[in-house]
C-alpha cells in the first residue's frame, strides 16, 4: 500500500506479544527476523515481488481495537505479502498456526516424488527442512501420486523434473522479473500446472543458471551436475568469477580435487546473489585436459618437458642478453600480484619499461578517458543511464542485470545506443540503433540536441546515423539534466575509438555528469592493471609498438603471462609476424594457447582455484580469491616464480605469502592501502580512483568511420 | 409471493433487444436521469437503494462506486464481471441475450457516478452469443449518444468494449478476471490488505468498479424509481433489497431463469418452477454449486435474502438453484462438483491445487467402491485445510459443497463406502454417473 506523504514512515506492532517498530510497509515475513524469529516459506523470495502462492508463510494476523481489545482475522494471512500496519497483532506459532503449515505441507508431499536419496538438492532443499520443522511425519495420501516427466531438458544446461516442482514461481518470476528473458511461464492449470517455456522452445537466457539456486526444491537442475553428488560430500570455499571484469562472487563446490559445482555467493555490492550462466557453468576449462601443468623448454621445433630451474636459467640469460629490448603483456585473467611482481621484475632486473596490458587499437593518453565513477550497486538509483556501444548484457551481464532493475524497481530511463538490438532494449526509454561506424555522429547529434550548441547537425546525424530526428531528441531530452553513462573500454577497439570516447566524456561533461562517466574494463583484472600501472611510461612501449618491435626484430624477447594475442588483438597479421620473429617468447598460462607452438619456454601457471590473490573488477574493488584446490602438476603462482627470479638475478628475499605481495603494492601504491587482506574478507573494498583534474572536453571528429561493407 | 419481474420484465420480447424497443419501454430514462444529477447523488442513490452485489458475495455496491477518487488522476475503469461460470447459474446469459442494454445503461450510469472513462464487459468464452448481442447493443448505444465523445451533451466521454475469455472458471473471480482482460494468466492477485483495492488500483493499477452483469442491471430501475422505492422491495429481510434472478435447474417441472424478491422462501421459488418432477425433493444447492447443500426440511424452511440463508445453512450465492430428487446419490453429486473443482482450480496456490485434486481422487474412489470409513474424516480435515488458506475464494468454493455434504447426509457417504454402492441404486442414479461404474456390490 503506497504510504501518504504526511503519514510517518515507521509503524508499530505486536509480534507474539513482543512490541517493535518497523518501516511502514515491511512484509511481516522480514519483520519477524527482526525479533529473531522465521517465518517458513517456499515462493517468497527477498529479490522478487511476493507472490503469496504456497501459502507456507500462514500466520495468524489481528488488529488491536480502540478499547484494547485484539479482532483477529477470521483467516490465517500470509506472512510474505501482508504489509506491517499500526496496531497489527502477529501470531507465527500458535496451535492454529502450526496446524495449517502442516496442512501445507501435507499437501505439497502428496504429490511429491520423495526420491529424496537421489535427489541433487537433497540435504540442502527448503522441503525438506520445511518438512523437518514443521511437518506431518506420515502421509494420509493412499491415491496415485501424479506422473509427469522426470528429465525434461529445458536447455543444454538446465533439466527439469516436472514431478519434484512444488508450482512456487520462482523460476518463473526470476525470468519475468529479474533476468528479464520472460523465457519460463506456468502451461496448464490445477494440479497439472507445470513450469514451462513457451512452445517448449529451449531455455534461452544468460541466467538460467540461477533458477537452480532458487528452485526450493530439486526440480530445476544443472544438466551437468545431475547425480553427481551429494551436497553433504561437497566442500565448498568462497571464490570470485573470472569471466568477465564484473567479479561476481561465488562458491566453488569441489570434491577430490576437482570442481563440481559454482553457485553464485551473495555480495550485496556486487552481484546481489546472481550469477550469469559463463560464470556458473563455463568452468570446466580447470579440469580439461588443455591445462598446462608442467614447464616445457624449446629444443629445435620441439617443445621438451623440463623443470623450473632449467626454465629459469634460460629466462634469464635471454633476457639479460636482450638488455632493455624485452617486453611483457598481460591479459585478463592475471591477477594483482601477479602483475605487480612481473613488473618489479622487469623494471627491477631487466631494466624494461615495455609493458602494457591494453589490448584495444586505440590507447588514449589521457586517464581521464579510462575513469569509473558510479558504483554497480549506485546504478540501480540512478534515474537515467545511457548505455551505449556494445551489448551490455552479454559484456558485462550483471550490470545489465542492475541497471534493468533501475528501470523495473526504480522507472529508471535507460537510454541505449547499440548498433545491434540487444536485451536492453526491452526496457529501453528509447532505443537508438545506429549504423556500425558512426558512434560520434550519434553522440555528436545527441550533444546537439541536449546542449543546442556544439556537436552535429541533428538532421545530417540522422541520415548518416540510420537513427530517427525524434528518437535523437527523445535521448538527448532524457538525458540534458544529467545522466550515468556505462560503456566499455571496448569501443577503444573502434578505429576512430579515441574520438568516440571523447564524445562520450564531452557529452557527460556538457550534461553536468561528469562524475557520472564510466568507461569499464571489460577483463577481469583490466582495471588491477590499470590501477597497478602495468603501462609504459615515458620512454616505454605500449602493446601496438611492442609488437611491431618483435616484428621488425628490434625487441628480442617477450614475456606473455596469462593471454592469447591471437585471441586479444586486432591485427592478428602483427601478432604472428611479432611472435614469429621475437628471439625469445616466453608463454606463461593456465592453459595451453595458440601462440605455445611459438614459445622458447613454457611455464604452467595456477588458475584462479588454485592460489592465493586479488582481483579489482570493474569498480575498483578488489575482491581476494584463496587456494582451494591443489595445483596441478608443476604449475605455481605467476606472482611466485617472478619473486624466485628475483632472487636469482638480484639477490632480493622474495616474497613467500600473497598478503606480502599486496603490501608491496600498498607500500608503492597508496590507494591499495586499504585492500590489505585482512580488510578483504566480506565484501572486499573499493581503493580510490586516481585524483584526475576536472575532466575536459577534449577535440573531437565527430564523423563516420567507412566501415567494410560486409559489416552488418 | 409470487414472481416479481423487473429486470426479466421484458426478457421474452424480442423488440426490447434493439435499443428502439428498449427506449420504448423506458431505456435509459435512468441514465438521463442520472446525468442530470450530481454525481455524488447518484451514489448516494444507489446507497439508498441497498443494493448488494449479484455476482456471488453481496458486498454493498455503493460502496465499491463510492471508493473511486473523486479527484481524478488516472483513467477510471467500469468493469463487468459476464463470466458466469458458477455450475447452476444461467441469469447473466439471459440478461445479456435479452436484455442487453440494461446491464449497458447501468455500466455507463456506474460510469457517470465514478467519472469512468472505458467500460469492459468480460463475457464467458463460451457465451458467443451474448456476446454478440452486446456488441450490437453497444454500436446502438453508441449511434444513439449514450456512448462515445460528449454523451448527452454532458461533455463526458466513456466508451465500452466487449472482451471474449477464454474458458476458464477461475477469470470470474474478480483479480483473475483482470489479470486476463490485461492479457496475463488467468490468475487471481494479491487482495486488500496485501494490497490496494481495485477501487484504488484494479485494471491496470488504475480505480475499477467491477460489478456482476445483474447488479447493473438493477441500476436504471434504481435511478428512475428511487433507491427509496426499490429498498421497498425484499424489506422483510434483515438487510437485502430489491429482487434477485435464480436460476432453477435440476428435477424441477419448469427450469429456468425466475426473479423473486428477498423474503421470498425456496419452497415458493420451487413452487414458481413447477415442483419436483421424478421424485420427492431430497436437497437442494440454492446457490449455485459453490454453496453448501441443504436437505429438504432445511430446503422448505430457508427465506431467501443475504444473512437469511446463512441461518438456513448455505448462501444466496450467484443464484445458481439446484433441486435435486430422492434419487439423486449425493456422493456421486458431490464427486462431480468436486471434479469441477480439481479441474477449474488455477494452481496457483498449494491448498487449493492438491486438495481439490485430491478430494476428487477420494470421491471417485468412494464412487467406484473401495471408500474407506477414515476416508469420510479426511475429507472433512481436507477441506479445513483448504478453507480460507487458499488464495482466493475458489478453493473455499471448492471445500464447502464437501464439506456441507459431510455434514447434511452423513448416512450417504457411510452407506457408500460399508456397501460399495449408493444408497440410491436405480436408474435416475445411473444416468447421472457419467461413465460405467465398476460393478457395484448388491
Ligand atoms: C472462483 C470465483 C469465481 C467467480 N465467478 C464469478 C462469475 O462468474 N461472475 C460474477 O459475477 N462473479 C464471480 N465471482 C465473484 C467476483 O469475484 C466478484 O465478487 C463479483 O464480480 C463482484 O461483483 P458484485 O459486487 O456485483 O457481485 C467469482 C468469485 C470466485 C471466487
Ligand atoms: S521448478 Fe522449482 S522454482 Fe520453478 S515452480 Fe517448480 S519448484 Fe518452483
Ligand atoms: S484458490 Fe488458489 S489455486 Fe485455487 S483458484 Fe484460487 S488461487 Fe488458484
Ligand atoms: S512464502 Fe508466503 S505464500 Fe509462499
Amino acid at each position: 500500500m503506497a504510504a501518504a506523504a504526511n503519514e510517518p514512515q515507521s509503524v508499530i506492532l505486536t509480534i507474539n506479544d513482543i512490541e517493535i517498530e518497523v518501516p511502514r510497509g515491511e512484509l511481516i515475513v522480514e519483520s519477524v527476523k527482526r525479533i529473531g524469529l522465521e517465518i517458513p516459506i517456499f515462493c517468497y523470495h527477498s529479490r522478487m515481488k511476493p507472490v503469496g502462492m504456497c501459502r507456507m508463510c500462514l500466520v495468524d494476523v489481528g488488529f488491536k481495537q480502540p478499547d484494547g481489545s485484539v479482532r483477529m482475522m477470521p483467516k490465517p494471512q500470509a506472512g510474505c505479502t501482508l504489509p506491517a500496519d499500526n496496531n497489527m497483532v502477529v501470531y507465527t506459532d500458535t496451535e492454529k498456526v502450526r496446524r495449517d503449515r502442516k496442512g501445507v505441507l501435507e499437501f505439497l508431499l502428496i504429490n511429491h516424488p520423495l526420491d529424496c536419496p537421489i535427489c541433487d538438492r537433497g540435504g540442502e532443499c527448503p522441503l525438506q527442512n520445511n518438512t523437518i520443522f514443521y511437518g506431518p511425519s506420515t502421509t494420509r495420501y493412499v491415491e496415485i501420486k501424479r506422473h509427469l516427466p522426470k528429465a525434461f531438458p529445458l536447455s543444454k544446461y538446465v533439466t527439469l523434473d516436472l514431478e519434484r516442482c512444488i508450482q512456487c514461481g520462482r523460476c518463473v518470476r526470476f525470468t519475468e522479473e529479474i533476468s528479464g528473458d520472460s523465457q519460463l511461464a506456468f502451461r496448464f492449470r490445477g494440479a497439472m500446472m507445470q513450469p514451462s517455456t513457451f512452445e517448449l522452445t529451449d531455455f534461452e537466457s544468460r541466467f538460467s543458471g540461477n533458477v537452480i539456486e532458487i528452485c526450493p526444491v530439486g526440480a530445476l537442475t544443472s544438466a551437468e551436475y545431475r547425480f553427481r553428488a551429494r551436497p553433504w560430500d561437497l566442500q565448498t570455499k568462497p571464490s570470485i568469477c573470472l569471466e568477465c571484469s564484473n567479479g561476481c562472487n561465488t562458491w566453488f563446490d569441489y570434491r577430490v580435487a576437482s570442481l563440481v559445482r559454482i553457485n553464485g555467493r551473495t555480495n550485496e555490492a556486487v552481484n546481489e546473489e546472481w550469477t550469469c550462466d559463463k560464470g556458473k557453468f563455463g568452468q570446466n576449462y580447470l579440469n580439461s585436459p588443455d591445462r598446462l601443468t608442467e614447464v616445457f623448454v624449446r629444443d629445435g621445433d620441439k617443445l621438451i618437458e623440463s623443470n623450473w630451474a632449467t626454465a629459469f636459467q634460460q629466462v634469464s640469460v635471454a633476457f639479460q642478453s636482450a638488455g632493455s629490448k624485452c617486453a611483457a603483456l598481460v591479459g585478463g585473467k592475471a591477477s594483482n600480484e601477479d602483475i605487480f611482481m612481473l613488473k618489479r621484475l622487469f623494471t627491477e632486473a631487466f631494466g624494461s619499461n615495455n609493458l602494457d596490458h591494453r589490448w584495444t587499437r586505440c590507447l588514449p593518453k589521457s586517464d581521464a578517458l579510462y575513469r569509473v565513477a558510479t558504483s554497480i550497486a549506485d546504478f540501480e538509483n540512478e534515474p537515467v543511464i545511457f548505455v551505449f556501444g556494445n551489448n551490455i548484457a552479454e559484456e558485462q551481464p550483471i550490470l545489465f542485470l542492475r541497471i534493468r532493475k533501475a528501470w523495473f524497481r526504480n522507472d529508471a530511463k535507460v537510454i541505449v545506443a547499440c548498433p545491434e538490438a540487444c536485451e536492453a532494449d526491452t526496457f529501453a526509454h528509447t532505443s537508438l540503433r545506429y549504423r556500425p561506424g558512426t558512434e560520434a555522429v550519434l553522440l555528436g547529434a545527441i550533444h546537439r540536441a541536449a546542449t543546442g550548441a556544439g556537436g552535429v547537425d541533428i538532421a545530417e546525424a540522422s541520415s548518416i546515423t540510420g537513427v530517427g530526428e525524434e528518437a535523437i531528441r527523445r535521448a538527448a531530452d532524457a538525458m540534458k539534466s544529467g545522466f550515468a553513462l556505462a560503456a566499455s573500454r571496448s569501443l577503444l577497439d573502434l578505429r576512430n575509438g579515441e574520438h568516440v570516447v571523447g564524445a562520450l566524456s564531452n557529452l557527460t561533461i556538457a550534461c553536468n555528469s561528469s562524475e557520472k562517466y564510466n568507461l569499464f574494463a571489460t577483463s577481469a583484472n583490466e582495471e588491477g592493471a590499470r590501477q597497478i600501472e602495468f603501462m609504459p611510461s615515458a620512454e616505454g612501449k605500449n602493446t601496438r609498438e611492442i609488437l611491431e618491435a618483435c616484428a621488425s626484430g628490434e625487441m628480442k624477447a617477450l614475456w606473455l603471462l596469462e593471454c592469447d594475442p591471437l585471441s586479444l588483438s586486432h591485427d592478428n597479421e602483427l601478432v604472428t609476424k611479432a611472435l614469429e620473429t621475437v628471439e625469445f617468447l616466453v608463454v606463461q598460462n593456465h592453459i595451453k594457447s595458440e601462440c605455445v607452438q611459438f614459445a622458447s619456454v613454457l611455464l604452467p601457471a595456477c588458475a584462479f582455484s588454485e592460489k592465493d590473490g586479488t582481483y579489482t573488477n570493474l569498480e575498483r574493488r578488489v575482491q581476494r580469491i584463496k587456494p582451494i584446490i591443489a595445483a596441478k602438476g608443476s604449475a605455481k603462482p605467476a606472482w611466485k616464480s617472478f619473486g624466485e627470479l628475483l632472487l636469482r638475478m638480484k639477490g632480493d628475499p622474495p616474497p613467500f605469502h600473497a598478503h606480502e605481495v599486496m603490501q608491496l603494492i600498498a607500500a608503492s601504491h597508496q590507494k591499495f592501502q586499504s585492500a590489505i587482506y585482512e580488510n578483504l574478507e566480506g565484501e572486499g573494498v573499493v581503493i580510490p580512483a586516481n585524483q584526475s583534474t576536472e575532466p575536459q572536453a577534449v577535440d573531437v571528429e565527430y564523423t563516420a568511420m567507412e566501415v567494410p561493407s560486409n559489416t552488418p | 409471493m409470487p414472481e416479481t419481474r423487473l429486470l426479466l420484465k421484458h426478457s421474452g420480447d424480442a423488440a426490447y433487444r434493439s435499443i428502439q424497443g428498449y427506449m420504448d419501454k423506458g431505456g435509459y430514462a435512468g441514465l438521463k436521469k442520472a446525468l442530470s444529477m450530481d454525481r455524488q447523488a447518484v451514489i448516494d442513490e444507489i446507497k439508498a437503494s441497498g443494493l448488494r452485489g449479484r455476482g456471488g458475495a453481496g458486498f454493498p455496491t455503493w460502496i465499491k462506486w463510492n471508493g473511486i477518487e473523486k479527484e481524478k488522476t488516472k483513467p477510471h475503469y467500469i468493469l463487468c464481471n459476464a463470466d458466469e461460470g458458477e455450475p447452476g447459474t444461467f441469469k447473466d446469459k439471459e440478461l445479456m441475450e435479452n436484455t442487453p442494454h440494461l446491464m449497458i445503461e447501468g455500466m455507463i450510469i456506474a460510469g457517470w457516478a465514478t467519472q469512468g472513462d472505458v467500460g469492459y464487459v468480460y463475457i464467458r468464452g463460451e457465451f458467443v452469443d451474448c456476446a454478440r448481442a452486446v456488441k450490437k447493443a453497444i454500436d446502438e448505444a453508441y449511434e444513439a449518444g449514450f456512448l462515445g465523445k460528449n454523451i448527452q451533451g454532458t461533455g463526458w466521454n466513456f466508451d465500452m468494449y466487449v472482451h471474449l475469455g477464454a474458458g476458464s472458471y477461475e477469470c470470474g473471480e474478480e483479480s483473475a478476471l483482470m489479470s486476463s482482460l490485461m492479457g496475463e494468466r488467468g490468475m487471481p492477485r494479491l487482495k486488500f490488505p496485501h494490497a490496494p483495492l481495485p477501487t484504488v488500483a484494479g485494471l491496470w493499477d488504475c480505480p475499477t468498479v467491477i460489478n456482476n452483469v445483474e447488479t447493473y442491471a438493477c441500476a436504471p430501475y434504481i435511478l428512475v424509481n428511487g433507491g427509496e422505492w426499490y429498498a421497498t422491495l425484499g424489506a422483510s429481510t434483515k438487510n437485502s433489497r430489491g429482487t434477485k434472478i435464480f436460476s432453477v435447474s435440476g428435477h424441477v417441472n419448469r427450469p429456468g431463469n425466475y426473479e423473486i424478491e428477498f423474503g421470498t422462501t425456496l419452497a415458493e421459488l420451487l413452487e414458481m418452477a413447477g415442483g419436483m418432477k421424478g421424485g420427492t425433493l431430497k436437497a437442494c444447492v440454492p446457490g449455485g454449486s459453490s454453496v453448501p447443500i441443504l436437505n429438504a426440511e432445511q430446503t422448505m424452511n430457508a427465506v431467501i435474502g443475504y444473512e437469511e440463508m446463512v441461518d438456513a445453512g448455505s448462501m444466496v450465492g450467484s443464484g445458481g438453484c439446484m433441486f435435486l430428487n430422492e434419487h439423486t446419490c449425493i456422493v456421486t453429486f458431490i464427486w462431480r462438483t468436486a471434479l469441477f473443482y480439481a479441474r477449474e482450480s488455477c494452481g496457483k496456490c498449494t491448498p487449493c491445487r492438491e486438495g481439490t485434486a485430491w478430494m476428487e481422487q477420494i470421491l471417485d474412489r468412494i464412487r467406484k467402491g473401495g471408500g474407506r470409513m477414515e476416508d469420510i474424516e479426511l475429507l472433512k480435515e481436507i477441506c479445513s485445510q483448504i478453507d480460507g488458506r487458499s488464495f482466493c475464494g475458489l478453493g473455499d468454493a471448492a471445500a464447502w459443497p464437501v464439506a456441507g455434504a459431510l455434514k447434511v447426509f452423513p448416512e450417504e457417504f457411510e452407506y457408500f463406502i460399508r456397501h460399495g454402492h449408493s444408497i440410491v441404486d436405480g436408474p435416475e442414479y445411473r444416468r447421472m454417473a457419467p461413465e460405467p461404474l465398476t460393478p457395484a456390490k448388491v
